[in-house]
């Protein structure tokens, strides 16, 4: 039992990372009916801007006082959020807008992400370095333990990235459902032609989606830094594992991209440590739960939806 | 619709494929700067050069030869690359400083980024170059399979500072001789030292070539003493080691080996540490590196590495060079560097020796080579017909307080 729940907080810390992550998939193939594959690289972006600014801010992060570390990690969310919105930003204007304007195929579109993601992940390795673990200055005791629940230890990091999560997803929902700009991203997606004749800007438009999927993966650029590790290339799995996410959940789907997101981190924590599996085929695992899914529920969990209320 | 998702996954797959290979091929290769760019000597001055041949004087001829380098200088793991082409000119520079040498010599590299599809052409580029009569290299296993028929072929001898693959000797590279112990002989010897303090043993591997097959090699070591062993296995572009740390806390074994390469293995450092794990904590030589300290900070303390290789900046033998490569490159020699070191002055000696027979060529040298008996600071270069060398010392380091100090010859270890 205590073993489960071990994995169960290890399961729920990587799949709220996953969720914020698949967001932004789902977000922009809500209005644009596109897999932007380069959003494993404004993930990326989110923790290397948030980087520069924490250890600019805690130098080795030996000098950090406790009461201090809250306010750090909510610089570390906010710095990195606003990185990855800003690249998510520069991404729609450089890499899709021209295309749309131009009406190419979707094709071109999926080149041109694919294109972007290369471009960005070599920019940052270039920048800055292609070691595979950079780290975040200590600023906190990681091992920390925040509670314990039936012999389970939950540490202050897990805690943080969970809350985290939370807190961002509960926003999103709240702004796709109750604000002007969230009633437009619905209408965009629902029918953007008779959107624009309804005085909807969907250029406007499609760019703040963007922008919301930067945020949410920056947020989760940091946390996964601050847990794991982060280098120029750390996009690549969290962003396939994301993608999947978004589509158990139903692609286009925003509650569905938060469920897919959890749903997977957990299965990919309790189902490869069963004695008889092994953790060499967590990937295998992840997939094998995608595929059955969707052979029963051909439009994931909660069913695509473009437009609809999400 | 879905028929679109499939078509994306696909893409997306074989998009994945192309950066999987770009990135994860595993360095155990030494430190860098912190987040800056890897830094280390890129300038390529060796030692004299062939425009030297013509001043000395008193030489029996003006005679110039090259030595063949065929290493990873840029790239992911060009640290390692780094470490060691520094340590091979500065051996050629010493040479061409002492007065009164029948031959001048000057070093030739050529860059494989450490990727076996880009070796061929590195190794052509050496063979192409008739000055070059014998290589010091290829430093990386998989670049040497690649070449080593090559190599062969031309009759140029090889003698790698740091390929360690067990297969690299039994694959007709008649050519192939290196200076370190292979990951099996490495093995065993880490298989022996835990056998002798535990019951029970978790193994993990990083599943590449490197990392499993030195893993296996434990795991079998260990069974044949009675030891229990558990096995997993995880795939080396994990980031999230949280379960399989849970797991081998929750196994209650008494020590955890890990086959695979630094980075990752500080990443699992971490995670063990943060699940609570309490036994010892072992790695190979492709542990064994700043990328590790670094990566590992405080959680990497404890950790224990086996590694055929020799600690330059302790190592009582190596104290000279230590100082003429401090003096060289304002940074200390690191893993691999006295290696590299011994590999090309072992070199120098079988052209000497092929010059006072009569005449340098690459037959001469290989042949020169087969019979080498050259002390230097990291072992005796001497090799078996197999291209091993003929005595291998095998010793433990341990990390403390983010330092990994050498302890010695694991057989002697408590």
């Amino acid at each position: 039992m205590t073993q489960f729940l071990n994995y169960l907080v290890l399961g729920l810390t990587r799949g709220s990372l996953y969720a914020l992550i698949a967001l932004g998939y789902t977000l922009v193939y809500g209005v644009l009916q596109l897999i932007n594959f380069a959003h494993s690289e404004v993930f990326m972006s989110g923790a290397f801007g948030s980087y520069l600014v924490i250890s600019a801010v805690v130098g080795n992060g030996k000098g950090t006082s406790s009461w201090e570390v809250p306010f750090v990690m909510l610089l570390g969310v906010v710095t990195g959020a606003v990185t990855a919105g800003a690249i998510a930003w520069s991404l729609e204007r450089v890499a899709y807008r021209p295309l749309r304007r131009r009406n190419a195929p979707k094709l071109a579109f999926l080149i041109s992400a694919i294109g972007a993601s290369f471009f960005l992940s070599q920019l940052f390795g270039k920048m800055f370095n292609r070691f595979t673990n950079n780290q975040f200055p200590p600023f906190f005791n990681d091992n920390s333990v925040a509670f314990t629940i039936a012999g389970a230890q939950v540490r202050v990091i897990q805690v943080v990235d969970i809350l985290a999560a939370l807190v961002m997803m509960v926003l999103l929902d709240r702004l796709v459902n109750k604000t002007k700009l969230g009633r437009s991203i619905r209408a965009v997606s629902e029918d953007a032609p008779t959107a624009a004749l309804m005085g909807i800007d969907i250029d406007r438009t499609i760019s703040r989606t963007f922008v919301i999927g930067g945020l949410l993966g920056g947020a989760a650029g940091f946390l996964f830094g601050l847990n794991f590790s982060f280098f120029n290339t750390m996009g690549f799995l969290p962003g396939v594992k994301a993608f999947a996410a978004a589509v158990l959940g139903g692609i286009g789907n925003i509650r569905g991209a938060m469920i897919g997101g959890l749903l997977l981190g957990i299965v990919e924590n309790i189902i490869p440590t069963l004695p008889w599996v092994g953790t060499e085929w967590t990937d295998v695992v992840a997939f094998i739960v995608l595929v059955l899914v969707l052979m029963f529920r051909p439009t994931g969990i909660l069913g695509e939806r473009l437009g609809r209320a999400a | 619709m879905h028929k679109g998702f499939f078509t994306v996954t696909a893409v997306m797959a074989t998009a994945g494929a192309v950066v999987l290979t770009g990135c994860s091929s595993g360095s155990s290769g030494g430190g860098g700067g912190g987040l800056s760019s890897p830094a280390g000597s890129s300038s390529c001055t060796g030692g004299g050069g062939l425009g030297g041949g013509g001043a000395t004087s008193g030489g029996a001829s003006n005679q110039s030869y090259k030595i063949g380098f065929q290493g990873a200088l840029s790239g992911d793991n060009q640290q390692l690359g780094i470490n060691e082409i520094n340590a091979v000119k500065l051996a050629v520079q010493q040479f061409n400083a002492k007065g009164g040498q029948p031959f001048k010599l000057s070093v030739e590299t050529s860059d494989d980024a450490g990727d076996a599809a880009k070796a061929p052409a590195a190794a052509q580029q050496l063979i192409q170059d008739s000055a070059v009569v014998g290589v010091v290299g290829p430093i990386f296993s998989g670049p040497t399979s690649a070449t080593g028929k090559a190599y062969a072929a031309a009759n140029m001898a090889l003698i790698s500072p740091s390929a360690t693959n067990e297969d690299l000797t039994k694959s007709g590279f008649t050519t192939f001789h290196r200076i370190v112990p292979t990951d099996g002989v490495e093995g065993a010897a880490a298989a022996d030292w835990l056998a002798s303090k535990f019951k029970k043993v978790f193994v993990v591997d990083d599943t590449t070539v490197y990392g499993k097959g030195v893993a296996d090699v434990v795991a079998a070591g260990l069974k044949k003493k009675g030891v229990t062993v558990l096995r997993q296995g995880v795939p080396q572009n994990t980031q999230d080691y949280g379960a399989i740390a849970q797991k081998v806390t929750s196994s209650g074994a008494g020590a955890m080996f890990y086959g695979g390469y630094d980075a990752q293995a500080a990443l699992f450092a971490k995670a063990l540490t943060a699940a609570g794990y309490k036994g010892l904590r072992m790695t190979g030589n492709g542990g064994k590196s700043e990328v590790f300290t670094k990566g590992s900070g405080s959680a990497g303390n404890g950790w224990y590495f086996s590694c055929g290789c020799q600690d330059a900046t302790t190592a009582p033998e190596a104290k000279a060079f230590k100082a003429a490569y401090q003096q060289a490159y304002h940074t200390p020699p690191s893993t691999y560097s006295p290696e590299g070191y011994d590999a090309t002055n072992a070199m120098i000696q079988a052209i000497e020796t092929a010059a006072k027979s009569g005449s340098v060529t690459r037959q001469a040298v290989e042949a020169a080579v087969n019979k080498l008996d050259y002390k230097g600071i990291t072992t005796t270069v001497k090799f078996a017909p197999s291209g091993e060398v003929a005595q291998a010392t095998v010793n433990l380091y341990e990390q403390k307080n983010g330092k990994i100090v050498e302890l010695g010859d694991i057989k002697k270890q408590k």
